[in-house]
């Protein structure tokens, strides 16, 4: 559905992103994990083709085989919306205070199909039911500072999907949600998903999300993609020091119930922080703060493939010994 | 002993309608006791308060009903008498560093602010430096603005700055929640680390159960202004009473690690 | 690792967020805003004749020639002509620049001052207090600002200093309400909060937290203001109300060539085109400052 090829973005001069290779295939959904600076938002926003003007990008992004990154922005813009629905982070931002909602949903159906009229407004009533929110009828008629934000950004998927696109890229969807809101949004995502065949690109800086929503994971650190595969092989089996860092960084919860041992038990940190751009070392980008780094690693590492699409860029990884 | 102790106190916003049932309240009939030395996680989901109880247990906001003590003596006392006492002893660290800091004030400015408005005089560079120590930081922050430094380290520019005037409670509202996991790790560690060291009573609010099963040994659930349940961290979290605890337990334990 | 450890390589490695700007102070300059440029320009100019009227003029101030009035523009020794009483047109806008900078500098300061103390006392002040508060403040600015004018001209005869007064009056209400919105902004900021946690009272924050924070909107408003101050002062001398002869005024001068449409018509164009050019000049250099303090804490790419 979705392979990135030797995809470069450059801004001021410098290269903050580089990805070799990266697919999505139909119906799957691929979890994009980085922490803020990481560049994931920038990838993206480079499939999206919203990048900023000063960008300059190079390589293929093809989209069911046609090259994205070829087209104009009048082509473009036909196929966003209508073939890739967006989701943004915060809900409150991205719907227009001053309309109702079923306007705003409205839009996107005149927009990308070509119903009118009544059709139109049952379409509306029809996927605000569809990310289950309450009494849809009257729902059309609120504006969005009368809905929670849960129930905000489930206006925003319906809106997403109301062309019925292949591909959902959704950024950071759920962060400034509740736990609670956020568990049921992710399983709306989850099983739209699945009944619409709808692949999935989900960004964001939370792995345990990722886990839960996604089937497959590339681990992005200064604007490469350090580790890729299945979440349960990167997550389960990690190779990439990065990986394993960010892994070891993360509260979580303590297993087995054992709270006794979890409490006041230090995490595991990584040195430093992201650099700004520009100031990433040169080679293997995690290279000023890996502990295991050695005088090899300033030359770029050469991926490495263990079992079933499980990749790595690293020349020390965990399990070296 | 108990250096918080709270007794059924109610607390509503100025020009708050209230109505019937405690309707309009954003604080209902809440009890508790901080232990000195102690942490306390205040969980809860948006809306549920906790920040507001924080606010009220430093004395930054006002209650309307029920009784505040602190160290004995309760907090209007302190208020009466106009001294900065209980100011000084309840130190709060924000939620947002990039927000909490004064973006036209270096950081040696910030970092000497309660000292000048709590105990009337003017830190020099070596006190300063030692704070920064403290958190692991170096001098060369003191020059810079806010805009210029990372979310991590400004974070450890708040907590130095209401560490600088020995505080013996202090409330770290959401600390981390704003920050990245690398981050978020280092000023967990932090905040341990410091909180061994200083003797410091800490109460910390989260919607993280995560952080707070790592931090706190005990823990209040809030929910709509009412304290739904409380208990040591190990037997709430495992054992939970109440439903909504339960789910929020269900919902933690889908997306944590 | 231990914790120690790495707080140590953290304060060694952690970079500073935000890359260094542009090096050279060359691409820096190219990133200002326009307007900037452009009403800086203006602005200097007519700070620059109004302040050299002080040392030369190319004739002495109110020197009649009735022999020479109305004198065409390119007329030996008179570059933009005469006026009705022989006065040379250049002079006359020098001098009247000088009278211009005065009112606008004088009214806008002391508005200014006077308006933003209110508009922080406003915003500082208790809930019950700020709606009745603002509307007075709304009250002030619904004064009609040439009504003042003539009841204070009518009290206190014509002549600058009523017309400073007319403009400080007008303009006061305006900085106040300018003031109010952005202020309250400030102090509802977290840091305002984290300062009344480390012991700071209101006052000192009003003063060193919120004016601090707003004074790039108060540049703007400066400027602005100066705009109009002296647009009011030549409508001001336009009525008859400023300045008296034989001190020159830009509005006065303008006054004049009305009746002269006939025999001179080009000559409104030269104080009407130094007004229109200085207000222009301060808005342009408003919008620009607006535009450089606006990204203040900008920062490149990723974020």
């Amino acid at each position: 559905m979705l392979e990135i090829c030797d995809l470069r973005v450059h801004i001021d001069g410098h290269e903050i992103i580089h990805i070799d290779e990266l697919d999505l295939p139909p119906g799957t959904r691929l979890g994009l994990v980085g922490e803020s600076g990481s560049g994931k938002t920038m990838t993206a926003k480079a499939i999206a083709g919203l990048l900023p003007d000063e960008a300059k990008v190079s390589g293929t992004v093809r989209f069911d085989g046609q090259d994205l990154l070829e087209l104009n922005d009048a082509e473009f813009s036909k196929i966003r919306g209508k073939r890739i629905g967006f989701v943004f982070q915060d809900p409150a931002r991205s719907l227009n205070p001053m309309m109702r909602i079923g306007r705003q949903v409205s839009e996107a159906i005149r927009l990308h199909t070509d119903l009118k009229g009544q059709a139109v407004t049952d379409k509306v009533v029809e996927l605000l039911e569809l990310v289950q929110l309450p009494d849809p009828a009257a729902l059309v008629r609120r504006y969005p500072h009368q809905l929670s934000g849960g129930q905000q950004q489930r206006v925003m998927i319906a809106a997403a999907i109301a062309a019925d696109p292949e591909l959902l890229i959704a950024d950071e969807p759920t962060t400034a949600l509740d736990v609670t809101v956020q568990d049921e949004i992710l399983r709306l995502l989850i099983s739209l998903s699945e009944q619409r065949n709808m692949s999935v690109l989900f960004v964001s800086h939370d792995l345990g999300v990722i886990r839960f929503v996604c089937d497959r994971v590339a681990v992005i650190y200064g604007g490469h993609v350090v580790e890729t595969g299945s979440v349960e092989d990167v997550i389960g089996r990690p190779y990439h020091r990065y990986t394993t860092a960010l892994l070891a960084a993360n509260p979580g919860m303590p297993k087995d119930d054992d709270f006794t041992s979890f409490i006041g038990q230090r995490l595991h940190t990584i040195p430093g922080s992201v650099p700004a751009i520009g100031r990433f070392p040169s080679g293997c980008r995690f290279r000023n703060r890996c502990e295991h780094a050695s005088a090899s690693c300033a030359e770029v590492p050469t991926p490495v493939t263990v079992g079933d699409g499980h990749r790595y860029s690293c020349w020390h990884p965990d399990g070296e010994g | 002993m108990a250096i918080v102790d709270v007794d059924d106190m109610y607390f509503h916003y100025p020009r708050a309608t209230l109505g019937a049932d405690d309707e309009g309240w954003t604080l209902c009939g809440i009890s508790l006791a901080v232990n000195a030395g102690s942490t306390l996680g205040i969980v809860g989901e948006s809306g549920s308060g906790k920040s507001t109880l924080v606010r009220v247990l430093c004395g930054l906001l006002r209650h309307q009903r029920g009784t505040v003590r602190f160290d004995g003596r309760d907090i209007g006392e302190f208020r009466a008498e106009g001294s900065n006492e209980l100011r000084r002893k309840n130190q709060i660290v924000f939620q947002n560093p990039r927000r909490s800091l004064d973006p036209r004030m270096t950081i040696r400015r910030s970092l000497s602010e309660p000292m000048r408005a709590l105990q009337g005089r003017k830190p020099d560079d070596d006190e300063l430096i030692d704070s920064l120590e403290k958190v692991g930081l170096g001098r060369e922050v003191l020059p810079r603005f806010p805009h210029q430094l990372s979310g991590g380290q400004l974070q450890r520019v708040g907590i130095a700055r209401s560490l600088s005037v020995d505080p013996t409670v202090l409330y770290a509202d959401e600390p981390v929640s704003a920050l990245d996991v690398s981050v978020k790790a280092q000023v967990l560690n932090l905040l341990m680390d410091l909180r061994d060291k200083l003797g410091l009573t800490l109460v910390m609010v989260s919607h993280d159960l995560g952080v707070v099963s790592r931090m706190c040994e005990e823990i209040i659930v809030m929910r709509h202004g009412r304290i739904v349940e409380s208990g040591r961290t190990d037997v709430v979290l495992t054992r939970p009473e109440s439903a909504y605890t339960a789910a929020l337990l269900a919902a933690a334990r889908v997306t944590s690690l | 690792m231990t914790n120690a450890d790495a707080l140590r390589i953290t304060s060694a490695n952690d970079d500073l967020a935000i890359p260094a700007g542009p090096r050279s102070l060359w691409r820096r300059l190219r990133r200002l805003p326009i307007t900037l440029y452009l009403g800086g320009a203006l602005v200097s100019i007519f700070v620059f004749v109004a302040l050299l009227s002080f040392v030369w003029t190319p004739y002495p101030p109110n020197q009649l020639a009735m022999s020479n009035r109305l004198a065409p523009p390119g007329t030996p020794g008179f570059l933009l002509g005469t006026d009705r009483a022989g006065r040379d047109v250049t002079t006359e806008l020098m001098l009247g620049a000088r009278n211009s900078l005065y009112v606008s500098v004088v009214s806008t300061i002391v508005a200014m001052v006077v308006g933003t103390t209110i508009g922080l006392a406003v915003a500082g002040s208790n809930r019950f207090l700020q709606g009745p508060l603002t509307r007075l403040v709304d009250a002030g600015l619904a004064l009609p600002g040439i009504l003042t004018a003539l009841v204070l001209a009518a009290k206190l005869g014509p002549g600058n200093t009523t017309a400073t007064l007319a403009i400080i009056v007008w303009q006061i209400p305006v900085a106040a309400r300018v003031t109010i919105g952005p202020a309250r902004q400030v102090l509802a900021l977290d840091f305002v909060e984290a300062a009344y946690g480390y012991g700071r009272r209101k006052p000192y924050i009003m003063v060193r937290h919120v004016l601090q924070n707003i004074s790039p909107l108060l540049i703007v408003l400066g400027s602005v203001m100066f705009a109009a101050a002296i647009l009011i002062e030549a409508a001001l001398a336009f009525l008859g109300v400023g300045v008296q002869p034989p001190t020159s005024s830009w509005g006065r001068f303008l006054n004049e060539t009305q009746s002269l449409l006939e025999a001179a018509p080009y000559l409104m164009f030269f104080p009407g085109l130094a007004i229109v050019f200085t207000a222009l000049g301060f808005n342009l250099l408003g919008d620009g400052l607006r535009t450089v303090f606006d990204p203040q804490q900008a920062r490149t790419g990723l974020s």
